[in-house]
């Protein structure tokens, strides 16, 4: 295998500390945050990360395939969540500790509770407002109540972080600043 | 006073402050200002601690109060929990009781955990929790946001639930195991 080139386009209103695992080609738009200890591996193609996600401590991102991880908007990533899907739409929450394969795309307003384990024999894309929950990462659709209030809690959330993180964290920035 | 095998550590890898307090040097901690050990608390290499994420608002913040004889094991994410509240988006502090142990790779965002809490192995433990004093979380619990867990009692499962009541003598016997932990727990020259 090629040696992978390291290349990072980092947004000037990203925030994404200094103690971030980065890898290959990656892409990070505006008002994103990585917290410290998150992983982002472009292994074979590169990822593309939106605007305004929050990806927390120990996230684990991985692109293994040869087309572009594309991320879109609003996303939040939460705590150790291992994410290898080649699409991921806007709005969506992937809570602690959930692992998901690369043969899920995420559409938007997906939700994938804390602990589930999502791997799919074939290629699947979920439906928007799917929530994956439990144990047995069993699936419902979200009737889309309180969809006003935790999208407010997130622009709020990551309005915090880019305040605040600075102030404690060092930063990192990309490779043409 | 015990038969039990110390558990060694390499010395250069601790720090270990006058309280006692061992904190390994691999361990990431962010806003140290904003953490307080009681004393003799234990915190293993590759452990999370965030005490960046402080309430806002004029003064000093404790964000993470731990008490004497805790141990926070390797892999662990201590990170306080954010609500929203009158509008105010907000981190609100997490305090941590006396003889506490976190098994390893738990991820803790509860509100408040009393005294002699044992929590399990590969554990979640939701947004805005309360742990009362003397329980006990198995390992690969799940525990959702705003659960009240009460005292003298295991949870296990996803999502966590009550399964048995623990002895009275529950606290006595942690006790003297966590005491005896931090006394096993000694550092190895060279």
């Amino acid at each position: 295998m090629a040696p992978i080139k390291d290349r990072f386009t980092i947004h000037s209103k990203a925030v994404v500390c200094q103690d971030v695992d980065l890898r290959g080609e990656i892409t990070i738009g505006s008002g994103t945050v990585v917290h410290p200890k998150a992983t982002i591996f472009a292994i074979t193609g590169p990822i593309v990360i939106g605007a305004n996600c929050i990806i927390e401590e120990a996230v684990i991102i991985i692109n293994r395939k040869k087309e572009v991880m594309r991320i879109g908007d609003e996303n939040l990533f939460e705590i150790g969540c291992r994410v290898e899907c080649p699409s991921i739409g806007d709005f969506n929450t992937i809570s602690t500790r959930a692992r998901v394969h690369y043969t899920l795309r995420l559409t938007s307003y997906c939700v994938i509770g804390a602990g589930c384990l999502v791997v799919l024999p074939e290629e699947e894309v979920l439906e928007e407002h799917t929530v994956i929950y439990g144990p047995a990462s069993e699936r419902r659709v979200w009737s889309g109540r309180g969809h006003i209030q935790e999208l407010d809690l997130r622009r709020k959330h990551s309005e915090y972080l880019r305040e605040t993180l600075p102030k404690f964290n060092r930063l990192r920035r990309g490779d043409g600043a | 006073m015990n038969f039990a095998q110390p558990v060694y550590y390499p010395k250069a890898d601790y720090i270990e402050t006058d309280t006692g307090n061992k904190v390994s040097r691999r361990a990431t901690i962010a806003g140290p200002q904003n953490i307080i050990l009681g004393g003799k608390t234990i915190i293993s290499s590759t452990a999370i601690i965030r005490g960046d994420l402080r309430r806002t608002g004029p003064g000093h913040a404790v964000v993470i109060s731990l008490g004497k004889y805790c141990l926070i094991s390797e892999g662990c994410i201590l990170r306080p929990p954010y609500k929203t509240y009158r509008g105010n988006f907000n981190y609100y502090p997490m305090k941590i009781g006396d003889h506490v142990h976190i098994g390893a790779n738990t991820v803790v965002e509860a509100a408040m955990i009393g005294n002699y809490v044992e929590i399990g192995k590969n554990c979640i433990i939701g947004k805005f929790t309360m742990i009362k004093d003397c329980a006990k979380i198995a390992d690969n619990t799940v525990i959702p946001p705003n659960t009240v867990v009460p005292a003298l009692v295991l949870f296990s499962g996803s999502p966590g639930q009550f399964v048995e009541n623990l002895p009275e003598s529950t606290q006595e016997l942690f006790e003297s195991q966590t005491k005896q932990y931090y006394n096993r727990f000694q550092p190895l020259e060279g």
